[in-house]
């Protein structure tokens, strides 16, 4: 039992699992039940509300009582809602690892979703290609909106390598010029009509109406994002790049070539939060993600980023994300004046990133004395 | 059996709720937390829920979840999350109607009446639309600004938020009253953030680059909350803005601003409500999908009058 804690200590994000793990009693505890309907399948395969009669004869609808932070639906919302911070944020964790940093993914996630939108609405019902087979106008979809964010981000990469720029700079100018070139090709309107089936494979629901589709993704991208950096030799030259970067160009690693992998990266995992939410939402507008930047780099560092490189994790990330998201839907479950939100939100992410540090130090000192 | 268990837990809490009183929670998403006109709907939907919890003898909250910048798919979530959290009732400012479309119409599906207000969500299962007609909005500035102008002159669109639809419609208003006056030419529409300082900075921006603008038409108030957002004589530039809040006031005395076109900003969360609370507790469905809310004009004439109103209107 003892050695079983000790080994769950000693794992790099058991500090933000036990803050993850508190948050969660505490809003079980104190979060109170919720009335909601109770569904059932229908014959036709549809969900439909669940009624009653009472004496006199009136057709009543069935309710049923849960607790309003643990139940199925509250934590596939949850796990929904954090699914498209967590995706750009483990991205944004490579960037962050490698030395560098990415102010454009708002804006990359913003013109990926628009031309991407574009070209869903091309293939859709009052598109000019409606009769398009389904899976090739998804395909062709998901191709525009993906493809065009992981181009944005090998330009980001590229520019930074070539003009020996600060990241800082070139992604603030991106920023800027990306979230223009969105509006520029909309006009400002926001763009639907999507394909249904592209739709409905987004909005995937189990019987018991639970949207499990965003979580499914964020789990694949956790998972090809934790191989990448803890199992593949290109991931460990991201660390060492991030650590020291004269020292990796002097090993032989190639540094630019790290780094510009790092930007195509999160461009990419942009691009797919952004088809995901397009699924989802079922428009964009060149207005989406505005200030995403500052909520995926708040994520990664939660999770314990370093901002000076050489630290991080995909798992940490997602934690990150999750956790800032359990207290912006405990707010609203609590019934916490919103006025307060942000002044609770900021509060926590600072302790969270002192507890996940101060796990870390013990973790060290634990290293030392068993080396004395 | 379970079917059993769930009707003795509704028959339960029906028993439980004639004990006591009942709350209802009607949930409040507005378009941004820092446009002072959101402010002013959030405390008439608090005063609706004050009057009404009288009337009824019921406890009505409302429960306000706005971002804080415009953000639809912050929205959609608020939307969601107030579904779960209980909320028997929605009233929201639809930042992009597509993107909300489909969260009205799972919290309709889940029992959950929705009402939109000041921005519409017209294919979506809402129940009802209150607010200006925002093509006639448009119309009306124009038409103002057209008269203190004499007919002629250049002028400068105001349009805040490039994406949001009901400016987008209020712009084509001033376009088409525009179009019937040949002495008149709009130099561009101007487009900016939602804030007091990023419309005065857009408005610097654009005096600086055409000095030969002779008139505004201002489709949303945004500059004229701060106090030195015009910075010429007054009558030497025309301006005619949409809102009338306190600050905006200010302008109509000093003459820089001969007419205000006030809506009913209190009244969006205050009728919202009393439509909310008819739906859920009467079952009662409005005459109209749509019920329009008329723009007044507030003037030098009537200034006094009218900045009496804020007194009740402001959060205290």
């Amino acid at each position: 039992m003892f050695t079983t804690l000790r080994n769950l200590l000693r794992f790099q994000e058991s500090g933000l699992l036990l803050v993850i793990l508190a948050l969660g009693v505490l809003l079980t505890a104190f979060s109170g039940s919720v009335r909601t309907p109770v569904f059932e399948v229908g014959p036709d395969g549809n969900r439909q509300r669940v009624f009653t009669t009472n004496e006199s004869g009136e057709r009543l609808p069935v309710f049923e009582e849960k607790n309003k932070f643990f139940n199925a639906q509250n934590l596939a919302q949850l796990a929904k809602d954090t699914s498209f911070i967590a995706i750009m944020a483990v991205g944004m964790s490579l960037v962050i690892i490698s030395g560098g940093i990415d102010l454009s993914v708002g804006s990359i996630y913003a013109l990926a979703s628009v031309l991407g939108a574009l070209a869903f609405r091309h293939f859709g019902p009052d598109g000019a290609s409606p009769d398009t087979a389904p899976w090739l106008a998804v395909s062709l979809g998901a191709l525009a909106c993906v493809g065009s964010a992981t181009a944005c981000g090998l330009v980001n990469g590229s520019l930074i390598v070539a003009l020996r720029v600060h990241p800082f700079i070139i992604t603030l100018g991106a920023m800027a010029i990306l979230r223009g070139i969105a509006f520029v090709v909309t006009k400002g309107q926001s763009v639907g009509g999507f394909p249904p089936l592209f739709r409905e494979m987004i909005r995937w629901e189990t019987s018991g109406g639970l949207s499990l589709v965003p979580l499914g993704v964020m789990l694949v991208v956790l998972a090809v994002g934790w191989i990448y950096l803890s199992r593949l030799a290109a991931g460990r030259r991201v660390y060492a790049v991030g650590g020291n970067e004269l020292a990796s160009r002097f090993s032989g690693i190639r540094v630019d070539r790290v780094k510009i992998g790092v930007y195509l990266l999160s461009g990419f995992a942009a691009g797919i939060a952004a088809l995901i939410a397009l699924g989802y939402y079922g428009s964009a507008s060149s207005g989406d993600g505005q200030g995403y930047e500052l909520n995926v780099i708040a994520a990664a560092v939660v999770g314990g980023a370093s901002l000076t490189g050489g630290r991080g994790s995909a798992l940490g990330a997602v934690l990150g994300a999750l956790i800032i998201q359990m207290i912006a839907s405990g707010i609203v479950i609590l019934g916490i004046d919103q006025n307060y939100s942000q002044i609770i939100i900021g509060s926590v992410v600072i302790a969270a990133v002192v507890l996940d540090n101060f796990n870390t130090w013990l973790a060290k000192r634990r290293l030392t004395q068993a080396k004395h | 059996m379970k079917r059993l268990t769930l009707l003795a837990a509704s028959l339960a809490f029906a028993l439980a709720g004639t004990a006591a009183e009942r709350t209802i929670t009607i949930g409040l998403v507005a378009k941004s937390q820092g446009n002072p006109v959101f402010q002013a709907a959030r405390v008439g939907a608090e005063d609706a829920a004050k009057e009404l919890s009288a009337k009824y003898k019921m406890n009505i909250k409302i429960d306000w979840r706005t971002p804080n910048e415009e953000d639809a798919q912050k929205q959609a979530e608020a939307i969601e999350q107030l579904v779960l959290a209980g909320a028997e009732g929605i009233a929201v400012s639809c930042s992009d109607a597509n993107k909300l479309t489909d969260a009205i119409n799972r919290a309709v599906d889940n029992g959950v009446p929705v009402a939109t207000f000041d921005s519409d969500a017209p294919a979506s299962k809402r129940f009802v639309t209150y607010g200006v007609d925002d093509i006639e909005c448009g119309k009306q500035t124009m038409e103002e600004l057209a008269k203190v102008m004499g007919g002629k002159g250049i002028i400068a669109v105001l349009a805040g938020n490039q994406n949001a639809p009901n400016l987008q419609k209020r712009v084509q208003g001033v376009r088409e009253v525009a179009a019937k006056f040949p002495g008149i030419t709009i130099r561009d529409v101007y487009y900016h953030k939602e804030t007091a300082q990023d419309a005065v900075a857009k408005i610097e921006q654009v005096m600086q680059a055409n000095p030969d603008i002779t008139g505004w038409a201002m489709i949303g108030g945004w500059p004229l909350f701060t106090d030195n957002a015009l910075k010429w004589q007054p009558g030497t530039v025309q301006c005619v803005s949409v809102d009338a809040l306190p600050a905006q006031l200010a302008y109509i005395r000093s003459g820089h601003v001969p007419v205000l076109l006030a809506q009913q900003c209190y009244e969006w969360g205050h009728r919202c409500v009393e439509l909310l609370i008819e739906k859920i507790v009467d079952h009662k469905n409005p005459p109209a999908v749509k019920e329009i809310s008329a723009l007044i004009p507030v003037t030098a004439a009537n200034v006094d009058a009218f900045a009496k109103n804020w007194d009740k209107w402001l959060p205290k």
